[in-house]
């Protein structure tokens, strides 16, 4: 490949792979053209609003719509009973449950759906929902998981009463779920038996929620005529949405068209498909006419989509001189009252299997148990792959545990057990297959860049005049980029990703992808892909994605799966085109394939100067002058199948300081170094850790939903749930280091999520090692300043001298 | 959430009076400040609403009171109050028992022992205050029950008892009932 | 519900709009007025995402009544670029990737817009505290921060020239 001053400047103007390529969704943006569906009117709409039980769990008397459908503007009051006949009013979750669409005799969590009102306007529709007369008769609510499985506790779900082969295993009680397990419990237990050193520690993952600031939505619009279902949605996978309306309706698919247009983040949120979403269509249905529903905050809150909730409980074997021997963790995971977690089908703890981290752990066992309580369903992947942070929690604490159970540093343990660069691919304890690394080389450049010797020796002399002061050191390994069909499926469709790229006759392109985005960007990346593919400048790439009518299937954005699914395929189609190109290019210039190389953005005749055709001269042949035989057009669809997971990594550090008579945590220092491959746009690449970072801290230092003994949702509003202000949020610092992947084929590895999954036990880290030294060894989440000044109470560090 | 409450008042009245004021419930409901018996559906069952404004939010029960026993010997009434708010986001139970005895100093005393559970919306909003909340209403209860007793008897306390009862606030409202549940609240923070 | 008669400067332009006596102003601008830009993202006053600028202070247009409007002078993101393009405030958005999923964007800028009149040299610090009435959920403020020193930055050498 030639790299002249002259090629090198070709390049530069394409904007390609490795440019920080100012974003193409900005101009909309931020002149209010964003296009979201709460945006979008269609002549003759109607509003939808959710009658929603006070109870976390009761069983429904009677519902009385009378004066509700009396009052002027109210086309119609839907319940589960309206729903039978249709078969509506259940629907099959992600995970291989049912979920009541509106409440079909009982409720079993609080602000469950019960009856839908159809208005002309949203304030007629509020208005009505106050009129629909609901009596209930309370029952006990069930609360704690821990008492899900006693013999006394009340049965959630009775629709599932001696049904006890569930989908993932043999259930064991009626509100049990599943028991997953992974790993050689026996050579686990007895590398326990034999071990120099043994640490345990109970730690419980509290439940969050994405909290994008879009609440969800959807705008459903049946056409009686020609028998076709529109619909706008929030969902981070529409096409999924249309397979699974069209198995619930009856609708064929090629008659249900599901768009997703802007959408105000997602964050793990938009995955699941809602109740609102099927009411919203229902409606439309039977009306008509079109129908809008759109949640309100405390809605999103308290019944969409929840994250995380699992009472783990981690330990770690190893030598005296470090040496981690085995890992085993015990999980009670609380799902709710339906099972509605996002995973693929084959794995209801999600890549939990990850959990031996970036360590060469010889033994591991895992065991997750998933229970139901009398709360709302969920158990999304807020900006991680599945289980994931989790996952990585569980390890980077009881790593920590260990060390200072054994007075050791925190950051030599981790040097002394990383698997080793030549170690790659790596295959761990429970199944993962690690593709590269170098967890050495980046943890060293972090520990260069913050100085970390003089740090622990501030703390030192912090400690002896009775100050706090804590340095929380994390290295993440994440699992992305699910996955492999051979494994990876939703509801049974494959979990591929596709692009279609049609290069036009005047060489400008558009490409369509099954992915959508939500702040990601992918108008702005993916055409840069596709310009150093085929050397067809950024700008005169057009990215389309979202419209089930235009777009390949796809299984949407989540789990980071965008840059090693969608991006693969988009390479993939290019290099398609790129290989018709290439005899195309032969063709006219009449020669052979071999005779011809490539550079920047077109073919040469080698050796030959000036023997060449551009990209551009080529795609007007395509339409009009090819090789005998072949088929005209220049354009390719790729379905890509990951043969692989791609392991993302990273090394964090944080120091925060501790006022010990307030409680107050601040963040002095937050260095974030990342490893994700190659590198698309590092404008994007750093705006997404940014974000990451900050979700982290917003969940590790203030975000929780938590539950009264009653089923009471406590502070499901943003008067209680933390989101940051920019007062807040610490300054961050960024840093990376890249070892592509081998098997993707641009070595990319996906990078948007680590930066939660990583620096989440990086903040719980440096709180801890603020208490180290007084043998304070796990503090539970969320550090809220009242939480952490307990701690101080709790040891006495608040008196006044 | 549930409440446990355990409120011990002073009555200025003799036992007997303090317990015919206790058997009459519409007379005891309209002490609950908001509280009032709309209808006596039979001798131990009785419909009523409360409504209750603090800050913005207005809520307003509606719900069944049923009589679970008249305890002469003991002087004491167990009743259990059931209400849902009419929006329909919310609900509330009360578990009352309350008693008149003699207490150590000689005076005559109204015991009550409660459990107050709430749900929805105003557990989801109201939960942090609720203890607070639930104090006011009672120690306004007592007052207003004092009074009706004090009323009861004869001479000019009596006369005066008797027009603070005819001037009973209707509903819990207003700026002092809040301000008096932030006080409550700022001594549970420091007062452990 | 009756309907009031309502009257105000839009963007630049005049209005008169029908509304009901609750009607939030928010739904006004979205509903009847089509201005899709601010957003709602919360209902407790939170967010920011529908800030806009009235008689030349911020407000969170979901806290204002429609009929607290009358007679005033608004203005919208839709309002913010003028015949000479973006501006400044936009451009420091775009150039310093202040944004992502968009969403809360039109909320920063009219924030930023209306901050930058107040304070047109502010410090890293008060940009912060005077953008903490708007939540983002994307970026983590860093760039936000940025977006808004570019501004400054253009504004003063605008004023300067």
């Amino acid at each position: 490949m030639s790299t002249s001053a002259e090629s090198i400047e070709r390049e530069e103007k394409l904007q390609g792979v490795g440019c920080s390529r100012k974003r193409k969704e900005d101009p909309r943006f931020i002149q209010g053209k964003g296009n979201y569906v709460d945006d979008i009117k269609m002549p003759g709409m109607l509003c939808a609003e959710i009658v929603r039980s006070p109870y976390a769990h009761a069983r429904i008397i009677s519902i009385d719509k009378t004066e509700a459908l009396a009052l002027p503007g109210v086309h119609a009051v839907l319940t589960a009973d309206d729903l039978k006949p249709l078969d509506l009013h259940w629907m099959p979750t992600l995970a291989g449950d049912v979920q009541a669409v509106l409440a079909d005799e009982k409720v079993v969590f609080q602000m469950q759906e019960v009856a839908v009102v159809i208005a002309n306007d949203r304030y007629i529709a509020a208005d009505a929902v106050q009129l629909v007369k609901v009596e209930y008769e309370p029952l006990p609510a069930l609360v704690d998981p821990h008492k899900s499985m006693d013999s006394d506790a009340p049965v959630i779900r009775e629709d599932l009463i001696g049904k006890m082969d569930g989908a993932h295993s043999k259930r064991l009680h009626d509100n049990h779920i599943f028991t997953w397990d992974v790993g050689d419990k026996e050579s686990t237990d007895q590398a326990f038996e034999d071990a120099e050193v043994t640490v345990k520690e109970n730690m419980f993952y509290h439940r969050v929620h994405p909290c994008p600031l879009e609440t969800c939505g959807c705008l459903a619009s049946f056409d009686k005529i020609e028998g076709k279902l529109t619909a706008y949605v929030t969902s981070q996978a529409p096409h999924v949405v249309r397979t699974v309306v069209s198995m619930l309706s009856g609708i064929p698919e090629s008659k249900v068209r599901i768009i997703s247009p802007d959408i105000g983040g997602g964050f793990g949120n938009k995955v699941p498909i809602y109740p609102g979403y099927v009411t919203a269509m229902v409606a439309s249905i039977v009306l008509g006419r079109p129908v809008k529903w759109v949640e309100s905050r405390i809605e999103n809150l308290t019944t969409t989509g929840f994250a995380r909730d699992w009472h783990m409980e981690g330990e770690l074997a190893a030598d005296n001189e470090g040496r981690i021997k085995a890992l085993r963790v015990n999980v009670l995971a609380d799902h709710g009252a339906f099972d509605a977690c996002a995973d693929p089908s084959k794995f209801p703890a999600g890549m939990f299997h990850i959990c031996t981290g970036s360590y060469d752990i010889p033994n591991a066992y895992a065991r997750v148990d998933g229970v139901y309580t009398n709360k709302a369903p969920g158990g999304v992947a807020y900006r991680c792959s599945f289980r994931v942070t989790e996952a990585v929690y569980v390890v980077e604490r009881m790593v920590d545990v260990l060390a200072q159970k054994l007075g050791m540093d925190k950051a030599e343990i981790r040097l002394k057990n990383f698997v080793k660069p030549e170690q790659f691919p790596y295959p761990t304890a429970l199944g993962a297959n690690l593709d590269s690394g170098d967890y050495h080389t980046a943890l060293n450049k972090v520990l260069d860049a913050v100085d970390y010797k003089e740090l622990r020796k501030e703390q030192e002399e912090k400690r002896a005049n009775g100050e706090l002061m804590g340095i929380g050191i994390v290295t993440f390994t994440e699992i992305v980029g699910a996955g492999p069909s051979k494994s990876c499926d939703i509801l049974g469709v494959g979990m591929f990703d596709s692009a279609e790229i049609r290069v036009h006759p005047t060489g400008s392109a558009l490409a369509r992808m099954g992915t959508i985005t939500q702040g990601q960007a992918h108008q702005t990346t993916y055409a840069q892909i596709i310009a150093t593919e085929l050397g067809i400048p950024s700008e005169e790439i057009q990215i389309e994605e979202g419209d089930t009518d235009t777009a390949p299937y796809g299984l949407g954005t989540y789990g980071s799966r965008t840059t090693p699914v969608g991006a693969a395929a988009t390479a993939v189609a290019a290099r398609k085109i790129k290989a018709k190109a290439a005899k195309i290019a032969a063709h006219l210039l009449e020669v052979s394939d071999d005779d011809l190389e490539w550079d920047v953005d077109r073919f040469k005749v080698k050796g030959v100067p000036g023997q060449e055709k551009t990209m551009k001269d080529i795609a007007w042949a395509a339409y009009n002058n090819l090789p005998e035989g072949m088929e005209p057009g220049l354009e390719a669809v790729d379905y890509y199948d990951p043969p692989e997971y791609t392991y993302p990594f990273g090394a964090y550090l944080c120091v925060v300081d501790i006022d010990k008579y307030t409680g107050v945590t601040k963040v002095r220092r937050f260095y974030a170094l990342d490893d994700c491959g190659t590198r698309i746009n590092p404008m994007v690449i750093e705006g997404q850790i940014h974000g990451g970072l900050t979700e982290g801290y917003a969940v590790a230092m203030g975000q929780e939903l938590s539950f009264d003994p009653e089923g009471n949702i406590e502070g499901n509003s943003l008067m209680d749930y933390f989101l940051p202000t920019a007062v807040e949020t610490p300054h961050w610092e960024t840093d990376y280091t890249v070892t592509p992947s081998p098997h993707h084929p641009l070595g990319a590895k996906g990078v948007a999520e680590s930066p939660h999954v990583g620096s989440i036990p990086t903040f719980t880290a440096a709180v801890v090692d603020a208490f180290a030294h007084l043998d304070v060894t796990h503090m539970n989440m969320p550090h809220s300043a009242y939480r952490v000044w307990q701690k101080c109470h709790e040891l006495g560090l608040d008196k006044a001298k | 959430m549930k409440v446990d409450l355990d409120k011990v008042f002073e009555i200025d009245g003799s036992e007997k009076n303090t317990w015919t004021f206790l058997q009459d419930i519409p007379g005891v409901a309209s002490c609950m400040p908001g509280a009032e018996i709309t209808e006596q559906v039979d001798a131990n069952n009785y419909k009523g609403k409360v409504r209750a404004k603090v800050g913005p939010a207005t809520m307003s029960f509606e719900g069944d009171i049923e009589i679970q026993e008249i305890n002469e010997e003991n002087k004491s009434l167990h009743f259990i109050g059931k209400g849902q708010d009419t929006k329909g986001t919310s609900a509330a139970e009360m578990d009352l028992t309350a008693s008149v005895r003699k207490g150590e100093s000689g005076a005559t005393e109204l015991v009550g022992v409660a459990t107050v559970t709430v749900t929805g919306k105003v557990a989801n909003f109201g939960g942090r205050m609720m203890t607070q909340v639930a104090d006011q209403i009672l120690n306004q209860f007592g007052k207003n029950f004092a009074n009706n007793v004090v009323a009861m008897g004869e001479g000019e306390s009596a006369e005066e008892a008797a027009k603070v009862v005819a001037e009973q606030p209707k509903e819990l409202n207003g700026l002092a009932f809040a301000w008096s549940i932030f006080v409550g609240y700022l001594k549970s923070l420091f007062g452990k | 519900m009756k309907k009031t008669a309502v009257s105000f400067t839009l963007n630049n332009e005049q209005v008169d709009v029908l509304v009901e006596p609750r009607e939030l102003l928010i739904h006004t601008l979205r509903e009847k007025l089509s201005l899709t830009g601010s957003h709602i993202g919360c209902e407790t006053s939170h967010c920011g995402a529908c800030t806009v600028d009235m008689d030349g202070i911020s407000v969170k247009s979901c806290t204002i009544l429609a009929v607290q409007a009358n007679g005033s002078e608004l203005m919208t993101v839709e309002g913010l670029a003028s015949d000479d393009g973006l501006h400044a405030v936009q451009e420091g958005f775009m150039q310093e990737h202040g944004l992502q999923c968009g969403f809360c964007t039109p909320g920063m800028l009219m924030r930023s817009y209306r901050f930058l009149q107040e304070n047109p040299n502010p410090t890293e610090e008060e940009i912060r505290v005077g953008l903490s009435g708007n939540l983002c959920r994307c970026t983590g403020y860093q760039n936000i921060v940025k977006s808004v020193q570019y501004a400054a930055e253009k504004l003063q050498a605008k004023e300067e020239g």
